[in-house]
C-alpha cells in the first residue's frame, strides 16, 4: 500500500478547503445557524415541544444531517470536478496510488469536512440547548457512515460532471428538498396524512430521526432504520464509486 | 546488454471507429534521447500516455523496465515521469506545496537538497512561496517538469515540453534535459519544433497516422536520407547551363547569378566541381547546405502520403 500517498492526497485535500474557510466552512455555519435562529429560538417559543423535546432541540439533528451531507458531497465533488477542469487529474492519474487510496483519501477529506462542520453546527445549537447527547458514539458512527456516502456520491457526479451546475445539482435538487421534507422542522407523526406518507418514503428521514434519538433519546421512527439507511448508503456509493473510478470513464482514456 | 527501458509490442488504441495507433512496435533503449516526431493527430500523446498510464491499450503490451504498465502499475508509474501537453496547476497552492504534494503521491518525500536542485534547475527558486496561479506561462510549464522529476524517474516523457516557452529558456531547458540523460535518465521527447528533436536526440522515431514509419538514429537517418546542396554564385549572370552541369542535375537559380546541384546521400561534389573548373564560369561563392531533420521529416511523411494515396 502507499501509504505516504495517501496520506499527502489526505491532506491535500484538507488543506484544500481549509484555504478558503470562509466558503467552506463559514457560510454552511451561518446558513444553518440562520436556519436555527429563525425557525428554532423564534418559532421554537410558540411551538414548545415535538414528542416530548424542546422544539429548537427538536430541529439540531436534522440541521446537523444537512450540514454534514452538504459538505461532505460537495467537498469531493469541487475538488474532483476542478482536478478535471484545470487538468491536475493527471497529476494522480499516472501516480502509483491504486483506486481504492485515491478513492479513501478523497472520502478521508469530505468526510472530515462533512464532521467539522457538523461538530460546530452541534456546537452553536448547544450553545442554545444543551450539551447533552443520549447516544455519541452512535451518533458520530452515523455521521460518518452518511459522509462516507455522500462524499462518494460527490466522487461520481464529479467524474460524470460537464459543468458546475452539474455538481451543485444533486445538493441543490435532491438532498435539500428531501432533507426538508425528511422531518427536520416537524415531526412525522403529527403531518397530514400524504405529508406523512411521502415523508416516511424519504430515507433521509430514516438518517435525521435516527441522529435525533442519537442525541435527544426520542424519535419518530425505530433508530435502526436510519443505522441500515446509512449502511446500505455508504457501502453502495462507495461501491459504486470504486467501480465508476476502476472503469476510467470519462477520466481514463 | 540490459533490455530496453519501454517496450511496446503490437499496441493499438481505438475510440470507436477511429484507430489512434495501430498495431505500434517500439523500442527505447537505457539512456538515450528519443524523439517522436509526427504531425498533429499522429498519436504521439496517446502512445506516451498508454506508457505512463493515462490511456489504457486496446490491444498489446507495454512494459516499462520488463514490467507490463497494467499488471504492474505501481512499479512502472514510479519509474516514469511525465510532462503533460496541457498546463496544468492547482491555484490552492504554492509552488514548493505542489512539487512536496506530487512527490507524495509517488510514495517519496521530497527531501531539501532535491526540491533545492529542482527549483533552481528550472529558475523556481524565486517563486517556490508564490500560488502557482500567479506564475507566467513559461513558469507553469517549467513547474510541470519539476513535478514529473520529484520522484527521480527513471524515464521521462517531454510531451511537446517548450511549447510557448521562449527561446533562452528553452535552450536551458535543452542543457537541463541533457544533464539528466548524462546521468542516466532515459528520455523520450514529443516535439513540433524539429529543431528541438535535432537538438536533443540520440534517436528518432517518426509517427503517422498511429504507426511508427521509421525509427533510426538521428545522425544516421541524416546521413542516409539527407542529401547536400552545392550552391555556385556567379559574378555574373549567365544565360544557360553548360551540358556537363545539366548532366548533372544542376539548375539555374536567382535568375542566373546562381548555380545549385545536389548530391544523394554519401554522394560528392567532385564531377560537379570539375566540371565547373572546365566551364571556366565566373565563381564568386560557393557554400553547401546538409538537408536538416525537417527536411528529412517532410520527406518521410509525403513518402508515406504519396504511398497512401496510390
Amino acid at each position: 500500500m502507499n501509504l505516504l500517498g495517501v496520506q499527502t492526497l489526505f491532506v491535500k485535500e484538507v488543506r484544500r478547503f481549509l484555504r478558503v474557510p470562509g466558503q467552506t466552512l463559514l457560510s454552511p455555519l451561518i446558513t444553518t445557524s440562520l436556519y436555527f435562529l429563525v425557525f428554532g429560538w423564534s418559532l421554537g417559543s410558540r411551538i414548545q415541544e415535538v414528542d416530548g423535546v424542546p422544539y429548537a432541540r427538536f430541529i439540531l439533528p436534522g440541521l446537523i444531517v444537512l450540514g454534514v451531507v452538504t459538505n461532505a458531497y460537495l467537498n469531493s465533488a469541487s475538488s474532483l470536478f476542478v482536478m478535471k477542469l484545470q487538468g491536475t487529474v493527471v497529476d494522480l492519474l499516472v501516480s502509483p496510488l491504486s483506486y481504492a487510496e485515491i478513492l479513501g483519501a478523497f472520502v478521508a477529506a469530505a468526510v472530515a469536512r462533512g464532521m467539522l462542520v457538523g461538530g460546530i453546527m452541534w456546537i452553536v445549537g448547544a450553545l442554545f440547548t444543551g450539551f447533552g447527547v443520549a447516544h455519541p458514539v452512535l451518533a458520530l458512527l452515523l455521521l460518518v457512515a452518511v459522509a462516507a456516502g455522500f462524499a462518494a456520491l460527490g466522487f461520481m457526479t464529479a467524474t460524470w460532471a460537464g459543468s458546475f451546475e452539474q455538481v451543485n445539482f444533486l445538493p441543490t435538487f435532491v438532498v435539500t428538498p428531501l432533507t426538508f421534507l425528511g422531518g427536520v422542522f416537524y415531526s412525522a407523526s403529527m403531518a397530514p396524512p400524504a405529508l406523512r406518507w411521502l415523508t416516511r418514503s424519504n430515507p433521509i428521514y430514516y438518517l435525521v430521526e435516527t441522529l435525533r434519538w442519537s442525541v435527544t433519546g426520542r424519535a419518530d421512527a425505530p433508530p435502526e432504520a436510519g443505522f441500515a439507511v446509512a449502511t446500505v448508503l455508504a457501502a453502495g456509493a462507495l461501491l459504486a464509486a470504486y467501480g465508476l473510478l476502476r472503469s476510467g470513464w470519462r477520466l481514463r482514456g | 546488454m540490459p533490455g530496453p527501458v519501454v517496450r511496446l509490442r503490437g499496441v493499438s488504441k481505438r475510440y470507436g471507429g477511429f484507430t489512434a495507433l495501430d498495431r505500434v512496435d517500439l523500442d527505447v533503449d537505457q539512456g538515450e534521447i528519443l524523439a517522436l516526431l509526427g504531425p498533429n493527430g499522429a498519436g504521439k500523446t496517446t502512445l506516451i500516455s498508454i506508457v505512463a498510464g493515462l490511456v489504457r491499450a486496446s490491444a498489446g503490451e507495454a512494459s516499462v523496465l520488463g514490467r507490463d504498465v497494467v499488471r504492474d502499475y505501481r512499479f512502472t508509474r514510479r519509474a516514469v515521469g511525465l510532462v503533460p501537453q496541457e498546463v496544468n496547476f492547482d491555484p490552492f497552492f504554492s509552488v514548493e506545496e505542489t512539487l512536496h504534494f506530487q512527490a507524495g503521491y509517488f510514495g517519496v518525500r521530497l527531501g531539501a537538497d532535491r526540491l533545492e536542485e529542482i527549483l533552481q534547475a528550472l529558475e523556481l527558486t524565486e517563486k517556490r512561496h508564490a500560488n502557482t496561479r500567479s506564475l507566467s506561462g513559461g513558469m507553469k510549464r517549467r513547474l510541470l517538469i519539476g513535478k514529473a522529476l520529484v520522484h527521480e524517474p527513471r524515464v521521462l516523457f517531454l510531451d511537446e515540453p517548450t511549447a510557448g516557452v521562449d527561446v533562452r529558456l528553452r535552450q536551458q531547458l535543452w542543457a537541463y534535459v541533457r544533464r539528466l540523460r548524462a546521468r542516466g535518465t532515459t528520455v523520450v521527447l514529443t516535439t513540433h519544433y524539429l529543431e528541438e528533436a535535432e537538438a536533443l536526440a540520440d534517436r528518432v522515431a517518426v509517427i503517422d497516422r498511429g504507426r511508427i514509419l521509421l525509427v533510426e538514429g538521428k545522425d544516421r537517418l541524416l546521413e542516409r536520407q539527407g542529401g547536400k546542396t552545392l550552391r555556385i554564385s556567379l559574378t555574373a549572370p549567365i544565360a544557360s547551363l553548360p551540358g556537363a552541369l545539366l548532366a548533372l542535375g544542376a539548375r539555374l537559380e536567382d535568375g542566373g547569378g546562381a548555380i545549385d546541384v545536389d548530391a544523394p546521400p554519401g554522394g560528392s561534389f567532385g564531377p560537379a566541381l570539375a566540371a565547373l573548373a572546365e566551364a571556366g564560369l565566373p565563381v564568386g561563392d560557393v557554400e553547401t547546405r546538409r538537408a536538416r531533420l525537417e527536411d528529412v521529416f517532410v520527406s518521410i511523411l509525403g513518402g508515406d502520403a504519396g504511398k497512401e494515396a496510390q
